[in-house]
């Protein structure tokens, strides 16, 4: 799944959250209030989106910091780098 | 999404029956599996061709369970609530317990309404909140000889609600357990006569739980804004006191 797909889904989860969802990659995760249960849906959505299952630890999450890591993780796992 | 509609495991007979025959009345779309057909789910769908549904599988079948959450959701545009009933009884004392009557125990009561809430909370976070109520028992927290293993899939749901509380609450997802006494039928025919009456005499309402005892907690759980998560309601006429 291209990176700009993944980073418009974020954005529309956030933007439901009536947060500011215009956001650039080296935004801080806390700073834009994008937090666990919101990387789970975003994930929720890849995986539907890509039809690849999407599973992972918990603990890899606990480093993401940015817009970016998550961008780079969900690339990764949905098989995209 | 339906914010009516809500899936109710094991609901054929007995309590599960009791549950789905409420719900039905509040008004909402139920859909409901057991292992096998009664003549009560065929009239259920007689009566509400439109808000209920049943199919035949065994919870122990992950891969039906899946489809069957899979219809549901299709069928109804969302899902709003949960409730994890089905589970099967124990009448065994652990050392003399076959190994295969274990493992059935923790498929049923425990791998399977994990895998079953797991696939409902992965429709849910997408479709913005809902409510799950685990039926647990009085055993999660007391002892019983003879229930061990029983007791131990029903205190591991307790555990389990607590934590998925805590990991679902921000989004609207609420979580919590009724924890029912004893009931003179089903699923404690496990335990003698002698034993249920023992349990009454000790009970401060001086009665066994019966099915409807459960409903006004049910009602709390699945339909109040009550800002309540991450509880075990114990409905037992405060036998455990």
């Amino acid at each position: 799944m291209k990176r700009s797909d993944i980073l418009q889904l974020l954005q529309e989860i956030l933007k439901r959250q009536g947060k500011p969802s215009d956001v650039a990659e080296t935004a801080e995760l806390s700073a834009i209030g994008f937090r666990s249960l919101d990387f789970s849906e975003l994930a929720l959505r890849v995986e539907t989106a890509s039809g690849r299952p999407l599973t992972f630890d918990a603990a890899p999450l606990r480093a993401i910091r940015t817009v970016a890591d998550v961008l780079d993780f969900l690339q990764t796992a949905s098989g995209q780098p | 999404m339906n914010p009516n509609a809500v899936i109710i495991s094991g609901g054929s007979r007995g309590l599960g029956l009791v549950l789905v025959k409420h719900v039905l009345a509040r008004g909402c779309a139920v859909a409901t599996f057991a292992r096998s057909a009664t003549p009560d789910m065929a009239a259920l769908a007689k009566e509400f061709p439109d808000r209920f549904l049943f199919e035949p599988f065994d919870s122990a079948n992950t891969a039906a369970m899946d489809t069957f959450v899979g219809k549901v959701f299709a069928k109804w545009g969302g899902i709003y609530g949960l409730v994890n009933n089905a589970a099967i009884g124990q009448d065994h004392l652990l050392a003399n317990m076959p190994v295969e009557v274990i493992g059935q125990l923790l498929d049923v009561n425990l791998k399977a309404p994990i895998l079953l809430t797991r696939a409902v909370v992965r429709r849910m976070l997408l479709g913005g909140g809902g409510r799950i109520v685990n039926i647990t028992s009085i055993c999660g927290q007391r002892g019983y000889a003879a229930l061990t293993v029983y007791s131990a899939t029903k205190g591991g749901m307790d555990a389990f609600t607590r934590s998925l509380a805590r990991e679902l609450g921000g989004r609207g997802i609420w979580v919590n357990s009724i924890a029912p006494g004893f009931f003179p039928s089903a699923m404690s025919s496990s335990l003698a006569a002698r034993q249920l009456d023992t349990i009454r005499r000790r009970t401060p309402t001086e009665r066994l739980c019966k099915e409807e005892d459960l409903l006004p907690v049910l009602d709390t759980l699945l339909f109040a804004e009550s800002n309540i998560t991450g509880m075990t309601y114990v409905v037992d006429g405060g036998s455990s006191i």
